[in-house]
């Protein structure tokens, strides 16, 4: 079943007054439970893409479609609610609020969605548990290290069962044990809870476990595996 | 949560929340006690103006407050003293003698308003006798008075001494009679001690040819809140033959100035306020400033744009009631001790003294004033806020993310 759809994307920003081409008609169409990495040199566009994708940034040119409906023309605030009810974000670094502990981090959407305060706790706590850091529970971001933080982020992102976990280079920060851990536990929730994963990625390890594999290049897909 | 999320953010940059939260109570303990002791000094003018001579509330015969000649008599004093002792409310009164006359020295003379008491009862409603520098005030001799310091330094006379006032009878005549000083007071007017003097009500009234008349009801109330009521009540019983007036009709200057000088006192808070404001906008900015990803992440993780601009509000709020509530403890624990001791303004007091205040002054906290601030004072730190907040609220998610 196809949940987002890209059409003919064009993403051009201007750079002290010089178009700079960063995605260069895209078509694409993501389904529920896939796990798609898009690799690329550094400069071809993946993290405009994923942007796009997760309504971050408008395009120049193009639709994106989720479940059929066109996002690119809701109102920033309809643009919020969009992320808040369907997709989970995980960055390169700095994903958590750095005054709010591991526990309260992933409680955060929850709260957004109005969620009661007892369901939330539950729900953040059993799902640590599940992934194995509930210990991290009343910990600060800065007591934690790259990699706890990371696995906390994908607790946040994945905890209000998004259609779609959008992460841009989330390993880019961690060393390959670490790396291979989260992947893991990515992998893991991709087919234990059939959520859909979009990463971007030029690490070696994360392009080898690609279900599907997206080549990019100069704002273009240049191949597709 | 959104709160908790505040309350934290406030608690992340301590040193600067810390300087921000001092700099309003440095402001509140400016505002405390200039409003206290501007307050105080007006009150002190007020006090003293109506504890010395002006009191609560006078009956003259209609014309008299206008026009203070001898002609304008009360008439009826007994229908007077009937309304007086009906009406509720009232401490005490005393009946009073005014002219204007001449008193002369040996050496000098000057122009004085001669005022004919009732020692007794002027006792229970002015604190004038209170003020006495040398001497007694009136006793029970018939040819005593009491005159200011300023006034027996100009006709250079001393206990004991002989002098002579003069004026005009109601029929025209003049009348002058013979006094010893008997007392010498100095009140906190200046003005006061060159012009009053006192003698009893018996000998102004024959040496004015007044028989038992005399020019005005003067008179306390137990609580000076009920002086538009009590005043109604007399103006009804006494009809349009008399004029009563309260201390606020009988003091328009002053009560001008209060006025005035309260104005004035807002455009010191206003300049505090300011300064306070950019304070904040200051450091909400930077506070914005450095948490540009931050925003971006929750930006992404869904949070709506009010919800991220109340989060800053909050932050600024939390900051300005923590100020205030500890600028208030700050500035009474400078202001208490103050106003049981007075400040000395002795280097100054002659000046204070020509406005009638007296060297030194009691700061006195209004209740109103310590509630507009503590109302204010948050709401500045708000208006503060609103900039770096919509600063905060305009940002692009994708810029904020990638901000560096
Ligand atoms: N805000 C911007 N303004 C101008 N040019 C931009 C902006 N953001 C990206 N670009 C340009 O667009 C192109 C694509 O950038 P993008 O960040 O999407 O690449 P990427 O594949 O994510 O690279 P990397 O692997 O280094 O993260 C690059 O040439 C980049 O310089
Ligand atoms: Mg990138």
């Amino acid at each position: 079943m196809e949940i987002l759809r890209a059409e003919n994307l064009v993403k051009i920003y201007q750079d002290n007054g010089v178009p700079v081409h960063a995605v260069r008609g895209i078509n694409l169409s993501i389904k529920k439970g896939d796990y798609i990495v898009i690799a690329g040199p550094s400069g071809s566009g993946k993290t405009t893409l994923l942007n796009l994708l997760g309504a971050l940034d408008r395009p120049t040119n193009g639709k994106v479609y989720f479940q059929n409906e066109d996002i690119t023309t809701k109102s920033k605030s309809e643009l919020s609610k969009f992320r808040l009810n369907n997709l989970g974000f995980i960055f390169q670094a700095y994903n958590l609020i750095p005054v709010l502990t591991a526990l309260e981090n992933i409680e955060f959407s929850m709260m957004l969605k109005g969620i009661p305060e007892k369901e939330r706790e539950e729900k953040a706590l059993a799902l640590m548990e599940e992934l194995g850091i509930k210990e991290l529970a009343h910990k600060r971001p800065n007591e934690m290290s790259g990699g706890q933080q990371q696995r906390v982020a994908v607790v946040r992102a994945i905890v209000n069962n998004p259609a779609i976990v959008l992460a841009d280079e989330p390993t880019a920060n961690l060393d390959s044990k670490t790396a291979q851990h989260l992947l893991e536990l990515m992998q893991r929730m991709n087919k234990e809870k059939n959520i859909t994963f979009v990463f971007s990625s030029h690490d070696k390890q994360v392009i080898e476990q690609a279900e599907r594999l997206l080549i990019l290049k100069d704002g273009m897909i240049v191949n597709e595996e | 949560m959104l709160f908790k999320l505040a309350w934290r953010n406030v608690w992340r940059n301590k040193r600067r929340s810390l300087i921000v939260i001092g700099s309003v109570i440095v402001g509140m303990i400016a505002v405390i006690l200039s409003d206290g002791l501007s307050n105080g000094m007006l009150r002190q003018m007020l006090d003293n103006q109506i504890s010395s001579n002006i009191l609560h509330i006078q009956i003259h015969k209609k014309g008299f407050n206008d026009n203070k000649i001898i002609k304008n008599y009360i008439e009826d004093s007994d229908r007077v003293e009937a309304a007086v002792n009906n009406t509720r409310g009232i401490k005490a009164y005393t009946k009073r003698v005014i002219t204007f006359g001449l008193l002369s020295s040996a050496n000098s003379s000057a122009g004085v308003f001669i005022y004919g008491i009732q020692p007794e009862t002027e006792k229970e409603v002015s604190v004038i006798n209170s003020y006495i520098k040398e001497g007694n005030f009136l006793g029970t001799g018939k040819r005593d008075i009491a005159i200011g310091q300023k006034l027996a330094e100009k006709l250079d006379v001393g206990l004991g001494d002989k002098v002579v006032a003069m004026a005009n009878t109601p029929s025209g005549s003049i009348g002058s009679d013979m006094f010893r000083v008997a007392g010498i007071f100095q009140t906190a007017s200046s003005d006061y001690d060159k012009v009053i003097i006192y003698v009893p009500i018996e000998t102004a009234q024959s040496m004015l040819e007044l028989n038992d008349k005399s020019n005005e009801f003067a008179m306390m109330l137990n609580d000076y809140k009920n002086v538009a009521s009590v005043k109604e009540e007399l103006s009804a019983k006494l009809g349009s033959e008399y004029e009563v007036l309260s201390y606020q009709d009988l003091l328009p200057m002053l009560i001008f100035q209060m006025d005035l000088y309260r104005e004035s006192m807002w455009i010191l808070n206003l300049i505090i306020g300011l300064a306070l404001i950019f304070g904040i906008i200051n450091t909400m900015l930077m506070s914005v400033f450095e948490r540009i990803q931050e925003i971006g992440v929750l930006m992404a993780a869904g949070m709506k744009s009010y919800q991220i601009y109340f989060m800053f509000i909050f932050e600024a709020l939390i900051i300005g009631i923590i100020g205030t509530l500890l600028g208030i403890a700050a500035g009474l624990l400078v202001h208490l001790p103050l106003s049981f001791t007075g400040i000395d303004f002795s280097l100054f007091s002659e000046a204070l003294e020509s406005f009638g205040v007296g060297a030194v002054i009691y700061p006195v906290l209004s209740i109103e004033n310590l509630i507009s601030v503590l109302i204010i004072i948050p709401m500045i730190a708000v208006a503060g806020a609103l900039y770096p907040a919509y600063k905060a609220v305009k940002l692009e998610p994708v810029y904020a993310i990638n901000y560096v």
